[in-house]
Formats: structure tokens, sequence, C-alpha cells
């Protein structure tokens, strides 16, 4: 069969790139009608076929560039393309629509609250089957890998049937539940579509459904979103990544100035650079009997990632050092009495103002850049049944000591009611496991924060000073930082300046 | 004991000052040698003054086209040459002032005097009466600059023979002007000259004048001057020339021979290094200039050096950024020089370009188009009487990415500013197509340029599609 080559198009070019293909493999081509459109340095030209045919196959990819006479396409002959059969385009959808004779089925979709949101768990149905549901009204909870939300209907109808209930986990954008005024509406529906729930149509986040569809799909609005960092991306980037599909937060790092995602940057279908963590090993073999196999909750999911990554791309580093607790510990006991603090809000108080004296300390790294901080956001960890939650409290080095103790507090509360507050924002987490006997730990550092400190239980201990030995209270101070901001001299001087802090706590309140 | 500064920077042009204003910024002790006048080349003998007469020039120029505005002119309109000179000293004092007003509020100690390296992190002063000083600094910013060429064998009369340092300063106006040299500043003269009333003849060796240009640009602005009355020989040398009366004879390697009253020699501007003491410490150079790296370092510890005596790039605005960048280095911040850097052309209408030529790009291998948008169809070019000129936009034809700007036309050295701020971010050629630009406005021929590049233009006929047919194997 014959094969097309690229021509000289103008006085010039000695190559072209490929613009668009007007043919597709399939298409019957009449001699001198136009099979692809080119740019070459003079402008655009278009490549006319010499020969009748059918496009049998096309060598060269839009957007690529080629030098004249390099091979195009193949055609083949013309009788070829007379056979009916392969003449014929498919239509473009296969997918026919449902057509809902019985009645209007709705189908309510697990919302994509934030650009990373791949599946939500369904932590709780506010309604039960049966029930009318009122535009506005929160019908149920979920939980993503971020944080806990409700969402809100935005249409109003008879929830007919739950097919994701209480625990369950969906794909976004797939159906959890069905409105309708009957029952059996929904078979119909379902029966419509070639099968049940899990292979129901799949709609695209960022193409607005279409047809018969767009009446039958309610947007669901969450409640409340997570604070997703905004993503520095040119509007070319944007444009592309919404045409591909791809999610430009997992573009690991642009090229552009300050990390900007260039058009160049976004990778093809298929090519996704995605920064999450890599897979667990799945066990092989089999287990012994008893063992039951959980689901991971969104956030051990989350932990898990946020914790590989650190362990895995941060160059962790340790210093331990044993402050003589008898001073902090008369201090708090000093201040509780007046507000009721606790240990740890004291210091908290002591690194907000050691952090503020090294700019190291108040930073953080962004790719190849570091961003310093003004304040000391620290971020204070909380231990709850699903696992550990850091909220932060910001600029903690203007707060009075009663202050931060009613900060942490309400933050506390809040955790333990499931809102996170100002996550993200924090340069430093301050790790306790003093309650409960520790005598030393190491913390992993909480990306995208430089710096953690674990701090240990204060324990009676043999004080040596001056030569002569004493009894007294001391603790275990262990900083885990990213050697990429914080070198060995530093944190040591870091170290030192909180454990002159720790050991002379008086200082905090002037 | 000799004074010790963190920081030394040998020289107060545009390099040497800004590093010097940045050094203080930062916190360091700086001492700034300068052996004539604060502000350099730039203030004293270039871009200021040049500008200044350019002003007044270009004033002419309208004033002889000024009935075509609408505007009758009576009869009797002259150049006062020594009103515009004493206009444009009051201007250069007025800067100067204000460079030593800036340095003097920053603490930067300034050396009068000329500045030579005795050794590592130490300099010597000589002034011109007294005993010489000395003193030391941890880190040397060498901001030594250029200084016009000459060319051997020539006559050295300055009367006759002169640079451009003595041309901004001439007391009287020459009736027969030869330029040799094509250049920016050959350009500029010519253009100066000629709206003040000089016959001027450009000799260029290159095949165009601004060989480091769009040779598009080029060729309209030889079409422009050449429409002027301004003679130009491109590609040809001058064979020999001699002082003859009061004036000169060239022979032209076409034949051709200029008796002219005046030579103006703008053939380029060699580095100001030698006698400096660069030996010192062991520095070396290529052909004058001290090569150094994208962070401004020279092969000797803690020496910098910036602007033209590096060659790198011989403009005011490539040295001041040098500067900051060889400042924040001598400092401990590591930074890296590699903006895109214009250029400008003070001709009327004016030059402006940045990035990639397509020339350049082709030579690169890269896959490109151009887009162009002629002034002449632009409505604010038309409505203040200037459409001449065009722009024209490369880029890359896979990427879409912005590779160059190259524009001629009124005001042009204004607008060429946002195309180098698009090349800096890496905008696509798209992303200028959808930004809104003002209209009436010079600059939005550069969309409408990026629009043409993408086949995307409404304010030019359809480009024209070619047709071809494939070949067949």
């Amino acid at each position: 069969m014959p094969t097309l080559t690229l021509s000289q198009a103008g006085k010039t070019a000695s190559s072209a790139t490929i613009l668009r293909w007007r043919k597709k493999i399939g298409d019957s081509v009449n001699k001198a009608e136009v099979l692809l459109v080119i740019e070459t340095d003079e402008g655009r030209a278009e490549i006319e076929s010499p020969l009748e045919g059918t496009l049998t196959e096309v060598l060269v990819p839009t957007g690529q560039t080629i030098a004249v006479g390099s091979p195009l396409a193949v055609i083949g002959s013309a009788i070829a393309a007379q056979t009916p059969s392969s003449a014929t385009q498919p239509k473009a959808n296969p997918v026919t629509h449902p057509t809902n004779p019985a009645g209007k089925v709705t189908p309510i979709l697990m919302p994509k609250a934030g650009q990373s949101m791949e599946e939500g768990v369904i932590v709780k149905w506010h309604v039960q089957p049966g029930a009318v549901v009122q535009k506005g009204a929160v019908i149920f909870e979920i939980e993503t890998d971020k944080a806990t939300m409700e969402v809100e209907a935005v249409d109003s109808g008879r929830l007919a049937r739950i097919v994701v209930g209480d625990g369950g986990n969906s794909s976004v954008l797939q159906p959890v539940a069905y409105l309708a005024d009957h029952d059996s509406d929904v078979d119909v529906f379902l029966a419509a579509q070639g099968g049940g729930a899990a292979s129901a149509t799949t709609i695209s986040s960022e193409t607005p459904p279409t047809g018969a569809q767009k009446e039958a799909t309610v947007v669901l609005a969450p409640a409340e979103t997570t604070s997703t960092g905004r993503v520095k991306a040119s509007p070319a980037a944007r444009k592309l990544a919404r045409e591909q599909g791809v999610d430009l937060a997992k573009v690991a790092q642009g090229s552009g100035p300050g990390g900007r995602i260039l058009s160049t940057d976004v990778p093809a279908i298929g090519e996704v650079k995605t920064a999450s963590a890599p897979a667990t090993p799945v066990i092989q073999g089999d287990l012994p009997a008893g063992v039951v196999r959980k689901r991971m909750s969104g956030m051990r999911k989350a932990i898990a990632r946020n914790l590989t990554l650190s362990k895995t791309t941060i160059p962790h580093w340790y210093i331990t050092s044993r402050i003589n607790a008898g001073a902090l510990m008369g201090f708090y006991k000093s201040q509780k009495a007046k507000f009721g603090c606790s240990v740890n809000d004291v210091i908290v108080m002591a690194c907000a103002r050691a952090i503020m004296e090294f700019p190291a300390m108040h930073s953080r790294v962004d790719g190849e850049t570091v961003l310093e901080f003004p304040g000391a956001n620290i971020g204070v960890a909380v231990g709850l049944e699903e696992g550990l939650v850091v909220p932060v409290v910001m600029n903690a080095e203007r707060l009075t000591l009663e202050q931060l103790t009613a900060e942490t507090k309400r933050l506390a509360n809040q955790a333990r009611a499931g809102k996170i507050e100002n996550m993200g924002q924090g340069i430093f987490t301050i790790s306790n496991l003093g309650m409960y006997g520790v005598d030393e730990f190491i913390a992993i550092v909480n990306p995208p924060e430089a710096a953690i400190l674990a701090v240990s239980t204060v324990r009676e201990d043999v004080i040596v000073k001056d030569g002569a030995i004493r009894a007294g209270q001391t603790m275990n101070l262990t900083l885990s930082s990213d050697h990429r901001l914080i070198d060995g001299t530093l944190g040591a001087q870091f170290m030192a300046k909180l454990k002159a802090l720790l050991e002379n706590p008086i200082q905090l309140i002037a | 004991m000799s004074k010790h500064y963190n920081i030394a920077v040998l020289g107060a042009g545009p390099g040497g000052y800004v590093a010097a204003l940045k050094a203080a910024q930062l916190g360091a002790s700086v001492a700034l040698v300068e052996k004539e006048h604060l502000g350099g080349t730039c203030l004293n003998y270039g871009c200021i003054p040049s500008k200044a007469i350019l002003a007044s020039a270009e004033l002419m120029h309208h004033v002889q086209h000024a009935a075509e505005m609408g505007i009758d002119v009576p009869s009797g309109t002259a150049v006062n040459w020594t009103k515009i000179q004493s206009r444009k000293d009051k201007v250069v004092q007025t800067l100067r002032t204000g460079i030593k007003g800036l340095l003097g509020a920053r603490k930067v100690a300034v050396h009068s005097g000329r500045a030579s390296i005795a050794g590592p992190g130490k300099v010597v002063v000589t002034k011109p009466a007294g005993a010489p000083e000395e003193f030391t600094a941890d880190k040397l910013i060498l901001a030594v600059g250029s200084v016009p060429s000459h060319i051997p064998g020539w006559p050295t009369d300055v009367n006759v023979v002169c640079t451009s340092d003595e041309a901004l300063h001439w007391k009287t106006l020459p009736k027969r002007l030869l330029i040799v040299g094509g250049g920016v500043i050959g350009c500029e003269f010519a253009c100066m000259m000629q709206a003040l009333g000089v016959e001027v003849t450009v000799v260029e060796m290159l095949p165009q004048i601004l060989p480091n240009l769009d040779g598009q640009v080029a060729q309209a602005l030889t079409k422009i001057f050449t429409a002027r009355s301004i003679k130009i020989f491109t590609g040809v040398k001058i064979e020999n020339l001699t002082l003859a009366g009061s004036g000169a004879i060239a022979k032209l390697g076409n034949g051709e021979t200029l008796d002219v009253e005046r030579v103006l020699v703008a053939t380029g501007r060699r580095p100001n290094t030698a006698e400096i003491g660069l030996d010192t410490i062991g520095l070396a150079t290529d052909r004058g200039f001290v090569r150094v790296n994208d962070r401004m370092e020279t092969p000797a510890k803690g020496v910098y050096c910036i602007g033209d005596a590096n060659g790198r790039c011989l403009l005011a605005h490539a040295a001041s950024a040098h500067g900051i960048t060889a400042v924040e280095n001598a400092l401990g911040h590591g930074n890296e020089f590699n903006a895109p850097i214009p250029n400008a052309v003070y001709t009327f209408p004016e030059v402006g370009s940045v990035g990639l030529t397509a020339e350049e790009a082709r030579a690169k291998g890269m896959p490109i188009s151009v887009g162009t948008f002629p002034l002449s169809h632009l409505g604010k070019a038309l409505a203040v009487n200037a459409n001449e000129g065009f722009v024209k936009v490369v880029r890359h034809r896979e990427t879409d990415q912005l590779l160059g700007v190259h524009m001629i036309g009124h005001n042009v050295t204004e607008c060429i500013a946002a195309a180098g701020a698009l090349l800096h971010q890496k905008a696509s050629v798209q992303e200028i197509a959808e930004t809104v630009f003002a209209h009436p406005t010079i600059s939005e021929s550069i969309k409408e340029a990026a629009e043409d590049a993408l086949s995307m233009g409404l304010h030019l006929p359809p480009r024209k599609i070619l047709r071809v047919a494939a070949g067949v194997q």
C-alpha cells in the first residue's frame, strides 16, 4: 500500500508540525481531498491526498514535528474503502441515556470535595430510605483522607434507595443513592443502565453532564471544604489539564518561575506522575484463622501517605536534650492554679519564643525555595481514637500563656468534633507522650513542616550539679529536623535556647 | 590600620552603584570607588545624555512634520545646539546628584580616584592629588565598564575623528558626518544628527545595520533612514581615512569616496580592565573581558565581575541586574542570573527586542512559527501619525512557548518590558492572545502578532493557507 510523505509547503520550510488530522483511520479519501493541516515557520498548510483510497495508518500524531520527506500516512486501495462495514463509523457514544418511563430518578453522587479527593467513606446517613429530602438539608456525612464533612442536597425528593451505606466506600462522582417517587422506578432506571449501581455511568468531574443525565443528577455541595492550597499553574496548563483529565495538584513540580506549572509540564493521559505514597505490598498466601481484614479509614490512609512521604523524601536527623525540669514543674503548677494550663502549653510557648530567634526554624522547604513564615505556627498533635490529627496554633509567639492555654483547648475540642483548624499552616509540631510515661521517643517530621519536637515524661532523676548529687526532675526532648533546612549547629543552638527557656520559665512571662 | 569593608565595588556606573546600594540594603559595609563621575558611561557618556539630545532631535522631527497634523509652524524654526547641550548637562547633573544622595542615604563610602587591586581583598585608590588611599574588603565586585573602541592606524585628532564620548559634548554640529558602524550607537547618532540638520552617511561592515537584531527590523529601519536621506552602506569596509583640510576623506571598499567634516567611530566598546591590578589576584582576561559564571563569580575567590567588563551583555540594565546577582551571591544568598535582557534602540521610530530572533531559533533547530502585525493597521499608531513599523512574535510550534518579540515603531521601547515579563514567566503565545490589552495602544500590537502566530488574528485578513499534495513512496 502506498505511503504518503510530507512534501515541502512553502519556500524554505524544511520541517512541519502536525496541527490536526482531518481524516481518521478507516475514512475514505478522495484524490485532492485534504488529509491534514500542518504548520511550518512560514505558516499553515493543508496537505491533500494525491490518491483515492482509505486511510489505513496514521504515522505521525498531532503536535509532532517531522522533516520534509518523512512518512505521514498509509493509504489503502479505493476498493477497500467501499466495503460498507469498515467505512461507516460507529456512533460516538455507545452509552444510551436511560429513559425513565415510570418516573424521574435522580442519582446522588459521592461529591468531589477537593482536587485530590478520589474516594470517600460514608460515615453516616442522616436520612433513611423513604424519607423526603429537602434541598439544602444535610443528608450524609463523608470522611476523606483530609477531613470529615457534611454533604447537603441541592435538590429535593424522596430517598428511594441507598446503595452505599454507613461505613461504605465509593469513588467520587459515583452514585451512592437514588431519589425517586417509587422504589420500582430505581429498578427500571438501573436496568436501563444495563447493570447495578456499581456499573452506573461515570461522570467526569470537569465535564458537565449532558442531555437526560443533566436533569437527573444532583450536584452535591459539601457543607465544608478542606483548605487545599492553590496550585500555581499557567492558564494554558489549566486548560490542557482539563482536557486531559489530569489533576494539576499531582504534577510534582512545575518548571516555570517559582514552580509554576506550565503546559509543557502537564503529562499526557496515562502518565500522571502521582506524588502519593507507593502502594504497600499486599500479603500473599494464606492467613491464619481468625484474622479480620478491615478497610483502612481515610484518616489512616492520609497518615500513611504523609508519613511515608516524610520518611522517604525528608532527610531526617535527630538531636536529644535532657532538661532539668524542676523549675518548669514549679512554674507550671503556679500558672495552672491561675488558669489551668498544661505542661505542654508551657512547652509550646517556649518553643514559639525559641523558634522566632532562628529564621530557618520558622521556615519550610517548598521545591527549590524556602518559605520563611512570619510567625511561629505550631501544630499540637491531638490523639483521637481513629488516629492522630494536628491542629495549628497560629502565631503562638504573640500569645500570653493564658491565651495560648485557651487556644490549645479550643483547637483540641474542635479536633475531637472533627474539625481540624489551620491545617497546612504550621511550621513546627510538638508531639507529647509524657502522660504515657515514655522516657524518650523520636517523631517523624510532619510535612511540609521542617521540624517536630518529641516531648517525653517528666521523671524523678539524679541531678549532678557542681560535683554534688541531688534528687530532682528531668525531661527528654528530641528534635527531628529536615536537614535540607536545619543543620546540626542550628538545631543545637535552637535546643540550647529552648533548654534555657524551660529551665528558667519565668522568662516566658516577661 | 587601613579600613575594612564587607564589599568593595570598583566603578560607579549602573552596575557598580546599584550593586553598592543593594549590598548596603542587605546590611553590608560598602566601599565604592569611581575615577570620574557617579553614574558611569550610562549617565555621563551614554544612555542618558544621548536620550536627552535625541528628545530635542525628535521634537525637531515632529516640528518638521507638524503641518501633517494640522499645526502650521511659522518659518524660522532653528536648532539651538548650545541650548540642547546645556539642557542635557542639566539632566545629567540632576541624576548625578540623585545617585550621590542615594549612596549617602545608605552610608556607602564613596572613594574618588582610580582603583587598583593590590592582592586578594586589597584595594588602592590613587587620587589626582594627595597620597593614595588603601583599604581591604571581604569581597570585590569589578564594575569597571568599557570605553569606545578606536580604529588602529586612523588619525587621532579628536576634533575630526571621535567616539560617542566626544560627540555627546560637541560644541558645534558638523555639516557632513560619517558614522563608522551601524550598530545601536551608530543608528541613534545617525537619527539624531539627521533630525538636527546634519548630512549623515553610515558605513557598516556587516550585511545589515543593527547586526544583532531581527533582519526585518533592520531592513525597516534602513528604509526609514534612507527616506530621510541618511546614506547607508552595508557590507562595506572603509579602506582608508585621511585628514584633509578641517575634515576627513574616506575611501570605501565599494569605490566611493566621502568628504566629511567629522567622523564618528561607533564600532563597539572595549572593556576597561587593563591597569586595575588583575594580575595581583591571578585573574586572566579573555580579549580584555573578565569571564564569569551565572553567579557573576570570576575564577578568583571572592571576586565578582559585572556589566560591560564581563562581556556578557553591554547594556546598563544588564549591568544593574548583574550587580544585584553578584551582591546576593557575595553575601551568601545563592542566586543565578538567567533572566532575558531586552534591547532598546532609541531611534525614531524606536526598536525593542527581547528573546530569540526567528533566525536564532531556527539556527538552534527549534520548530517555530512567526506572527507579525504592521503598525499601519493599528488605531493608536495612525492616530498619532506614527504608522511605521511592525511587531514580530516568535513562538515554539510544538510547545507554544513564547521565544522572542521584536518591535519597531513609535514608543516600542516602553512596550518591550511587557514582552520581557511574559518571556521571563515562560508564557505561552496562547496566553498572550488571551490577555486583554488596553485599546488603543501601541502595545496591543503584541497581542495582535501573538494571534497572528496562532492564525487567530481578527484585525488582519485571514492568513493564506498553502495547499500541497503529499508525496508518495
